[in-house]
C-alpha cells in the first residue's frame, strides 16, 4: 500500500530551481533514505511534503489523501510527523511537557476547561502526561523528564524529538538528519530504535541522511537528488555503486567504492 | 493656489527635518539592524543642550550647532559603548527594551534640568523672523535655513559615506556584519561610530529645527514615530529612501492638515506605519524584503 | 511535600492579606492597593501575551483604555448600569485586540512591537478628537460603583469588586498556563514551525492570546473607571504601556507569579515618586535597562532557587526573542517536580 506518493515537485526560491520534477512512491512500513550533496533540496523536499512551504507544481499524497497545498497542521493531523535538523526541543519547556505537546492535536480542552479546570481537563491531562512517559521509556529518555527541554546533549534531544512526533500516532514520519553528530555507538543505538518504531509501530520513515552507516544499515531503499533533481533510485547496493552518484559526490567524504566494498 | 503652495513648502521644511532624522535611524539601523527607540530622544538632548550654549550661555548660534553636533557625536558613541554593546548579543528585543529605558532617561533628565512638562521652550531663529516672498508663497527664512542645513547634511554624509574609509567601513559593516568581521573590520568600534555619527545627525536637526518648532522634552518620541513612518516609507535600508520618505511624510502631513484637518496631521503617520509595515514591509525603496523577524 | 513552596500558595497568602485592606488602611493606602490589583490584572494579561506566547506587543495601554471608556461610555451614555457596561468594556478591549493578530503573522520582534504601538497611538488619537464619542481630550467623569442596597461605601465597594475580578483572573491564567493551551503558546513562542508540525495552529493560538490580554485589559480598564471616578485620554498613553512592560520585565516574563510582583514592584514605586515626574521617568527608565542588562528572566528567578519550588519550566528569557544564534542559551537545570507527572510514574 502506498504510503505516500509524490509526482512532478517543483519548487523554486528567488530563481534558484530547489526542486525540480520530483517523483516517487513510498510503501507502507517502508524505510526510505534521501541522500544527495548539499543545497541538493532535500531539506526543501521535506519541508514541502510537510507543508512549511508551497510548491509551485505537482502533488502529493499521503495515505491516499491529497496534501498538496495543505497547512502544516491540517497535514500533521492526517498523520504526518517530522523532525527537525536544528533541534526543535521548545526551551520553555521540561521534556515531559515537550512530549506531552506532541499529543495536542489530539487533546480536546480548550481556553475554558483549562481556566476553571474542569475535571474531565485533569483526567485528560493525567493521561496525556502517563502516554507522555511510556514515550519516553520507550525511546529510553525516561531519566530526563524534568530537565529543561535543552539542557541535554543534541543527540539526546533529537531522539526526545523522535518521541515526541511517535507520540501523535503518525502512519509517516520526516526526519531530517537524526544522527549528525552522534558517535558510532548512538548512530547503532538510532539504527535499532528506527528499527522497532517501523516493526513494533508500524510507522514509515523517510530519512534525510549523511551518515552513511545508518542510511545502509537501516533504509530499504535510498533516493538521491542532486541540484533538486532526483539521480537515482533504488537500494542502498546499487545506488551507492551508481556512476552518477558517485560523480555527484565527488570531492565529499562520501566514497561509494570505499563503501562498496 | 496660494495656500496649496504654502502648504508645499511647510511640507518640504518639516519633511526635510523628518528626513534628517530618519536618516539617523536608517544608518543606525543598516549596521546593527536594530530600531534606535531612543534616536529622538537623543535628539531633543542635542537640542537642549545647542539651547544651552546658544540661548543660556549666550555663545553664537553657529557655535552652539557644532557643539551640539559634537555633544551628540560623544552621547552617541557612549551609549552605544555602555548600554547597546553589551546586550547586542542578546538579541533584538533586549536592545529594543533597553533604548525605552535609555529613552525614558533621557526624557525625564530634560525635564529635571530644563523644563516641566508644559513648558515650551523658545528658540530664537537665526535669520530674521519676517517672511520673505519667493515665486509668490511667503517663507520664513528659518524654513530655509533648516532646509539648506539639511540638504547640507545629507550630501555631507552621502560624500562621508562613499569617499572616507571609515565610510566604507560602515557600509561592509551594514551589509555583512560576520563577513567584515572576518575581514579585519573593526566591528564593534564601528558600531560606536554608527551611533555616534546617527546620533550627531540627529543633534544637528535639533538645533536647526529648534526655532521653528519649540522645544520640549516629549518632541523626542513624536518625532521619533514620525521618522521612523519617514524611514520605513522609504524602505529601512535605504539610506535615499529615508530621504524620500521623510520629505513624503512633511507633505502627507502638511497636505492632510491643510486639506483635512490640523487634527489628522499627527494621526496620518501612525496609519503609514501601520500600513506599510503590514502591507509593504519593504517600503518604496528598500531592496530585500524586510525580513520578517 | 514538595508543595509548601511555590506559587500557589504566595498568591493565596497575598490576596488573604489584601482581603483585610479595607478594615485596617486609610483612603490613600485603599486606592494604592486597589490600583495595584488592577495593575496585577494588566501584567497578569500582558505576560500571557509577550511572556508566554511571545508576541511583542506594544498595545496593551490602549486595551486599558478601550475598556475603561468602553464601561464609562456605556453608563453616561447609554444609562446601561455597571454589571453591564463594565463586561462591555473588556469584551470590546478584547475584539479590538484580537483584530491585532492579523499583522501579528507576518510581523514579529521589534516590527510587531513598532506597528502595535503605532496602533495604540492610533487608538489614543481616536479617543483624543472623537469629541462628540469620547468627549475627547478633557475626558469625562465616570460614575463611582454604587451597591445601593447593601451597605457599602463605594471606595470598599469597588476594592472588593476588584479583589474578586482580580483573583478569578489570576486563578483563570494560572490555570490556564499549566494546560495544554499554555503549552501550546509556549510553543508558539519558542519554536513556530515545530509548532505547526505538531499541529497547533499559530493563528488560533495567537489570537487567543491577543484576546485574552486584550480581555484582562479591558477589565482591568472597567474596574478603573469607576475607581478614579473620572475617564481620560491621559492615563493610557505611552509611559503607561512603558510602566506595564517594566512589570513584566522585572517580575519575569512567563510567570504568573512574576506578573503579580513585578505589578507590586512598580505600583510601589509609581506612588513613591508620584510627585515628581521626571524622577518617575528616570527611574523607570533606568530599572528597564538594569533588569534588561543583569536580570532579564525577572525577580521571580530569585524565588525559584528556593529548594523545592514548585513553578512550571515557561519562565521566559527576553534575551531569546530573535537571538542572533540559532540555538538558544541554556536554562539552568531545575529541579521543578509536578504531581501530575508523578503520578505517571508509578
Amino acid at each position: 500500500m502506498t504510503m505516500l506518493s509524490v509526482r512532478g515537485l517543483s519548487i523554486s526560491f528567488g530563481g534558484v530551481q530547489a526542486l525540480n520534477d520530483v517523483s516517487f512512491d513510498v510503501e507502507a512500513g517502508e524505510i526510505i533514505g534521501i541522500i544527495g550533496p548539499n543545497g541538493a533540496g532535500k531539506t526543501t523536499l521535506l519541508n514541502t511534503i510537510s507543508g512549511l512551504t508551497r510548491a509551485s507544481a505537482g502533488k502529493v499524497s499521503l495515505d491516499g489523501a491529497p496534501i498538496s497545498g495543505l497547512r502544516p497542521p491540517r497535514i500533521a493531523s492526517l498523520g504526518l510527523g517530522r523532525t527537525f535538523q536544528m533541534s526543535q526541543l521548545f526551551p520553555g519547556m521540561t521534556v515531559l511537557e515537550n512530549v506531552m505537546s506532541g499529543l495536542h492535536r489530539k487533546m480536546r480542552a480548550g481556553a475554558f476547561a483549562a481556566a476553571f479546570r474542569t475535571p474531565s481537563m485533569r483526567e485528560e491531562e493525567q493521561a496525556t502526561a502517563e502516554k507522555a512517559w511510556e514515550a519516553l521509556r520507550y525511546v529510553g529518555m525516561e531519566r530526563f523528564a524534568h530537565h529543561p527541554g535543552t539542557a541535554l546533549s543534541f543527540g539526546q534531544q533529537r531522539v526526545i524529538e523522535i518521541a515526541r512526533t511517535l507520540i501523535g500516532e503518525p502512519k509517516l514520519v520526516l526526519l531530517d538528519e537524526p544522527a549528525v553528530g552522534l558517535s558510532v555507538n548512538r548512530v547503532a543505538e538510532l539504527d535499532r530504535l528506527l528499527r522497532r518504531i517501523r516493526d513494533e509501530k508500524g510507522v514509515t520513515l523517510i530519512m534525510i541522511e549523511h551518515v552513511v552507516r545508518l542510511v545502509m544499515g537501516v533504509c530499504d531503499r535510498v533516493l538521491v537528488l542532486n541540484y533538486g533533481v532526483k539521480i537515482a533510485e533504488g537500494k542502498p547496493e546499487e545506488v551507492v555503486a551508481d556512476p552518477q552518484v558517485i560523480e555527484a559526490y565527488l570531492g565529499s567524504e562520501f566514497d561509494a567504492k570505499r563503501l562498496a566494498s | 493656489m496660494m495656500m496649496f503652495g504654502y502648504l508645499l513648502a511647510s511640507g518640504i521644511t518639516t519633511g526635510a527635518l523628518y528626513a534628517l532624522v530618519a536618516l539617523g535611524i536608517t544608518v543606525v539601523y543598516k549596521a546593527t539592524r536594530s530600531v534606535n527607540f531612543a534616536h529622538g530622544d537623543l535628539f531633543m538632548i542635542g537640542g537642549f543642550i545647542a539651547y544651552t550654549f546658544h540661548v543660556m550661555w549666550g555663545l553664537p548660534y553657529v557655535v552652539a550647532l557644532l557643539l551640539a553636533v559634537a555633544a551628540g557625536f560623544a552621547i552617541g558613541a557612549v551609549v552605544e559603548r555602555v548600554a547597546f554593546r553589551p546586550l547586542r548579543d542578546q538579541g533584538l528585543v533586549s536592545l529594543l527594551l533597553a533604548a525605552i529605558g535609555l529613552s525614558f532617561i533621557l526624557k525625564g533628565a530634560a525635564r529635571a534640568v530644563w523644563g516641566g512638562k508644559g513648558d515650551f521652550i523658545p528658540f530664537p531663529p537665526i535669520a530674521t523672523p519676517s517672511p520673505i516672498s519667493i515665486g509668490g508663497i511667503l517663507v520664513v527664512p528659518q524654513q530655509l535655513v533648516v532646509l539648506a542645513g539639511a540638504i547640507a547634511v545629507m550630501a555631507i554624509f552621502a560624500g562621508f559615506f562613499k569617499l572616507t574609509k571609515l565610510g566604507r567601513m560602515m557600509q561592509a559593516t551594514a551589509d555583512n556584519a560576520k563577513a567584515a568581521k572576518l575581514v579585519g573590520i573593526p566591528v564593534n568600534r564601528v558600531y560606536v561610530y554608527t551611533m555616534a555619527i546617527g546620533t550627531a545627525i540627529a543633534g544637528s536637526a535639533a538645533v536647526l529645527m529648534a526655532p521653528i518648532t519649540l522645544l520640549y522634552p516629549d518632541i523626542g518620541f513624536v518625532l521619533f514615530i514620525k521618522s521612523f513612518a519617514a524611514a520605513v516609507l522609504g524602505g529601512l535600508t535605504s539610506i535615499p529612501g529615508a530621504v524620500a520618505g521623510g520629505f513624503l511624510i512633511g507633505l502627507i502631513e502638511t497636505m492632510s492638515g491643510g486639506y483635512i484637518s490640523t487634527q489628522v496631521q499627527d494621526v496620518s503617520s501612525y496609519i503609514v506605519i501601520m500600513l506599510v509595515l503590514v502591507f509593504m514591509p519593504q517600503g518604496l525603496f528598500g531592496g530585500r524584503a524586510l525580513r520578517r523577524v | 511535600m514538595r508543595l509548601l513552596l511555590g506559587s500557589r500558595p504566595f498568591l493565596i497568602l497575598m490576596f488573604s492579606a489584601l482581603a483585610i485592606v479595607p478594615v485596617v488602611a486609610n483612603p490613600y493606602i485603599l486606592y494604592v492597593c486597589n490600583l495595584g490589583m488592577l495593575y496585577v490584572i494588566l501584567a497578569v494579561g500582558l505576560n500571557i501575551l509577550v511572556g508566554y506566547a511571545g508576541q511583542f506587543a506594544l498595545a496593551n495601554a490602549a486595551m486599558f483604555g478601550i475598556g475603561a471608556y468602553g464601561a464609562g461610555l456605556l453608563q453616561v451614555k447609554l444609562g446601561a448600569p455597571y454589571f453591564l457596561a463594565a463586561p462591555g468594556g473588556a469584551v470590546l478591549a478584547m475584539l479590538i485586540g484580537t483584530v491585532i493578530v492579523f499583522p501579528a503573522l507576518r510581523l514579529s520582534g521589534i516590527y510587531l512591537g513598532l506597528s502595535t504601538l503605532a496602533f495604540a497611538m492610533f487608538s489614543q488619537w481616536v479617543l483624543l478628537h472623537w469629541n462628540s464619542v469620547t468627549f475627547g481630550g478633557g475626558g469625562f467623569p465616570a460614575p463611582h460603583l454604587d451597591l445601593s442596597p447593601l451597605p457599602i461605601g463605594p471606595d470598599t465597594g469597588i476594592y472588593y469588586l476588584s479583589w474578586l475580578v482580580t483573583m478569578a483572573l489570576v486563578a483563570f491564567a494560572w490555570s490556564l498556563v499549566r494546560s495544554r493551551i499554555g503549552r501550546a503558546f509556549v510553543a508558539v513562542r519558542d519554536g513556530e514551525i515545530a509548532a505547526q508540525s505538531l499541529g497547533i495552529d499559530l493563528l488560533r493560538y495567537k489570537a487567543l492570546a491577543f484576546a485574552i490580554s486584550g480581555f484582562y485589559a479591558g477589565a482591568a480598564g472597567a474596574l478603573y473607571a469607576p475607581l478614579l471616578g473620572y475617564v481620560a485620554p491621559e492615563g493610557f498613553d505611552l509611559f503607561q504601556m512603558i510602566i506595564q512592560k517594566s512589570m513584566i520585565v522585572v517580575g519575569g516574563m512567563g510567570s504568573v507569579l512574576g506578573s503579580v510582583l513585578g505589578a507590586a514592584v512598580m505600583v510601589f514605586l509609581l506612588e513613591l515618586l508620584r510627585a515628581f515626574k521626571s524622577t518617575q521617568e528616570i527611574v523607570f527608565g533606568s530599572i528597564l535597562i538594569v533588569f534588561v542588562m543583569f536580570r532579564p528572566r525577572g525577580l521571580v528567578t530569585l524565588l525559584q532557587r528556593l529548594p523545592g519550588w514548585d513553578e512550571p519550566l515557561s519562565s521566559f528569557d527576553p534575551r531569546r526573542l530573535f537571538a542572533p544564534a540559532a540555538s538558544a542559551p541554556a536554562t539552568p537545570p531545575l529541579a521543578a517536580t509536578r504531581e501530575l507527572a508523578d503520578g505517571g510514574r508509578r
